[in-house]
């Protein structure tokens, strides 16, 4: 049974109305339609979920973007459910790297109904699915409990990825990539080149005694420790043909 | 012209494979599954099931255990590789060396005991008093 959880924007968007009413067509087409849930500012988009799935529901299908995914991750890792994803308007780099084109042409996708299990990531708790960033990084890392890598360049970023371009979602790891601004030569004649360490992990802590800025998926979060890890294989996601991994 | 202009093209590692780059330092026991390039600083011990790469920028000072290694920079301790040690002309080791088969290029220099074992097992290595260096 699948439930459809329509975005606030879309609804509110006139834009957006005739592609939703194309959707709905194309998946009444292909047998697929069920329930429509909408999501709205004094509506919490996990407890409508968790009722669904006390009803039966056992596809919970997005429509809309990066950011709904991330309202709803938690409550579809959590209960074993499949996740879908109907991608309408900007923001749309994760149906990107599943492989799901945008509109009325994800509805074959989710009929194919191509199911991959993929790794959840995890920071001080919270979880994502693309990655993590710290652009300013002069913090301390220890990695799993074994040994410390810190940044010796005035200038380095550091960069968390699981679901990326380059990177494997199934692999039970994350890559931390450190890119150093390292200069060569001297006085005015040096020339500053990024060099990119990566470390493929399965835990990390980042401490620092000043609190410092990392952003979750594209989200500001603010500590002096971050703790971050990985849940193999957590996620249930109906990809195309087109995905990067 | 035909590019998709909105894919980021990101440079990675192969599968498993562990950089540290110059501009980096780690300390501690690293141990990996995977292939390892050193450019940067380590201190402490360095171990891989796989092949380990130390290019020239490199700043070793740990001991180092690998299947396959390839020196071209600093190595201050023991290095014990199963297979084959390639020391290049820019490397530089102070510690004994115990590996199955090595190559050494000109201009190399290796400050310590080489032995040959089958597998680079065995042979007593002295730890390195990295102050006597």
């Amino acid at each position: 049974m699948y439930c459809y959880l329509y975005d606030e924007y879309i609804q509110e968007n006139k834009r957006f109305e005739r592609e939703l009413l194309r959707i709905e067509n194309r998946l009444t087409d292909l047998g697929i339609a069920g329930k429509v849930s909408r999501l709205a500012l004094f509506r919490d988009a996990q407890e409508m979920i968790r009722d669904e799935i006390e009803r039966g529901v056992s596809t919970i299908v997005v429509v809309g973007n990066d950011e709904t995914i991330r309202k709803v991750i938690d409550v579809v890792a959590d209960n074993e459910v499949v996740l879908g994803i109907i991608p309408i308007g900007p923001g749309n780099e994760l149906a990107r790297m599943m492989g799901i084109p945008e509109g009325v042409a994800a509805c074959d996708v989710l009929s194919a109904r191509r199911v991959e299990k993929i790794d959840v990531g995890t920071v001080n708790g919270r979880r994502f699915v693309t990655g993590l960033t710290m652009p300013n990084f002069h913090a301390e890392i220890t990695c799993e409990d074994k040994f410390r890598v810190t940044s010796i360049a005035r200038q380095a970023e550091l960069e968390i990825r699981n679901l990326a371009d380059v990177t494997d979602p199934r692999d039970g790891r994350f890559e931390a990539v450190i890119r150093a601004a390292v200069k060569k030569g001297w006085g005015i004649f040096g020339k500053t080149t990024l060099k990119e360490s990566i470390l493929p992990l399965k835990s990390m802590a980042i401490r620092s005694e000043q609190p410092i800025s990392l952003f979750v998926d594209g989200e500001e979060m603010k500590s002096t420790r971050f703790d971050i890890g990985i849940e193999p294989l957590l996620l249930k996601v109906i990809t195309g043909k087109a995905r990067v991994f | 012209m035909f590019k998709d202009k909105n894919k980021t093209v990101m440079p990675s590692s192969n599968a498993g494979e562990t950089i540290i780059a110059q501009g980096v330092r780690v300390e501690g026991d690293f141990r990996s599954q995977g292939d390892v390039i050193i450019e940067g600083e380590v201190a402490g011990s360095v171990e891989t099931q796989r092949a380990l790469t130390v290019g020239e920028t490199a700043k070793i000072h740990a001991d180092v255990k690998a299947k396959s290694a390839v020196v071209a920079g600093e190595v201050v301790g023991n290095i014990f590789v199963q297979e084959m040690l390639e020391l290049l002309a820019t490397s530089h080791v102070k510690g004994d060396v115990v590996t199955a088969r090595i190559s050494v290029a000109a201009g190399a220099r290796i400050n310590g005991k080489v032995s040959m074992e089958e597998g680079g097992k065995g042979g007593k290595v002295e730890k390195v008093d990295e102050e006597e260096s």
